[in-house]
């Protein structure tokens, strides 16, 4: 338990150091130094003050989430989204589950459906090579019944593969913006793992 | 009581100490812990992210005791904002208050 106005300012900055740009830092340790100046000129002692405003951990952590995903938000990256998401998890063990989980799942769900596309998208042009081979009488693998049919299936197969990958990209820009609005919001309602108010 | 309440409101509960004065930061912390049981700490990070919003302003004013201290300010955003949250809170809290004493709706 932090006791003294220097072990509460030295952690604050400890943990954010390198995470918020200098300045921002610095103005919020100094909102943190006039609190404990102006307590202690009314006659309170810096444990009192300590006890009062709670752990320095707690408002670290949910400065650095907050920071981070705004970060996230401001310059879309894998990066940006990826380092927003472990500092919001941070924040308590509901996080694990209820950040963890979905995020998972979406890169999952995202990565199937692009590797799919990939798939059909290499795949197709090949079969319908073949199927051309086929039909000119050069002997080759004979994929399909009916040449001239899988002919057609072919670039069916190819659009549908172009689709899938296309598909995925606004899939994730559209992931992208719900899960900032939502860490957004997580990190307004959830409270720190440690706090003992 | 519950934490997440807590900090679900205590952006709307700063901006209301706001509407009626402006204050420096010891002050609207005092104001609403007075009232409500938080970790005080959390305040300062809420009334940076207020002020990256637009919702209130800082100056420094000379105060009697020692060096000048930071004062929050709404904006005309702020006074807005904070009006539409109010609204919108009375509306919440009169609805689930009839819910929770059973009140019928149909009046």
């Amino acid at each position: 338990m932090t006791q003294t106005e220097q072990e509460y300012i030295r952690i604050l900055r400890n943990r954010l150091e390198g995470v918020l740009p200098r300045e921002d830092l610095e103005d919020l340790l100094s909102d943190y130094s006039e609190h404990f100046r102006i307590g202690k000129a009314s006659g309170r002692t810096e444990e009192d003050l300590c006890r009062s405003l709670g752990s320095p951990e707690d408002v670290a952590r949910e400065v650095k989430a907050t920071h981070l995903v705004k970060k996230a938000e401001k310059t879309r990256s894998c990066r940006n989204i990826f380092h927003a998401v472990i500092a919001t998890l941070g924040l308590g063990l509901f996080n694990l589950v209820f950040v963890l989980v979905p995020f998972i799942f979406l890169v999952v769900l995202l990565a199937v459906i692009f590797l799919l596309g990939v798939a059909f998208a290499v795949f197709g042009p090949a079969a319908f090579i073949f199927s051309l081979l086929q039909i000119l009488g050069i002997p080759s693998f004979a994929i399909w019944q009916s040449p001239l049919a899988g002919a057609f299936f072919s670039i069916g197969i190819t659009s549908f593969g172009i689709l899938l990958i296309v598909a995925a990209f606004y899939l994730a820009r559209f992931f992208y913006h719900l899960g900032i609005r939502y860490l957004t919001w997580n990190i307004g309602v959830i409270k720190g793992a440690e706090d003992i108010s | 009581m519950n934490i997440q309440f807590k900090k679900g409101v205590l952006e709307i509960c700063v901006l209301s100490v706001l509407a009626h004065k402006d204050c420096y930061g010891y002050e609207l912390v005092g104001e609403i812990s007075k009232r409500i049981d938080i970790s005080e700490g959390t305040i300062y990070p809420l009334l940076k992210r207020l002020k990256d919003e637009g919702y209130v302003t800082t100056y420094l004013q000379e105060s009697a005791e020692g060096p000048p201290r930071k004062y929050y300010r709404l904006t005309e955003r702020g006074r807005k904002e904070e009006q539409d949250q109010k609204d919108e809170w009375m509306r919440f809290a009169a609805s689930v208050n009839a819910l929770l004493e059973g009140k019928d709706d149909s009046n």
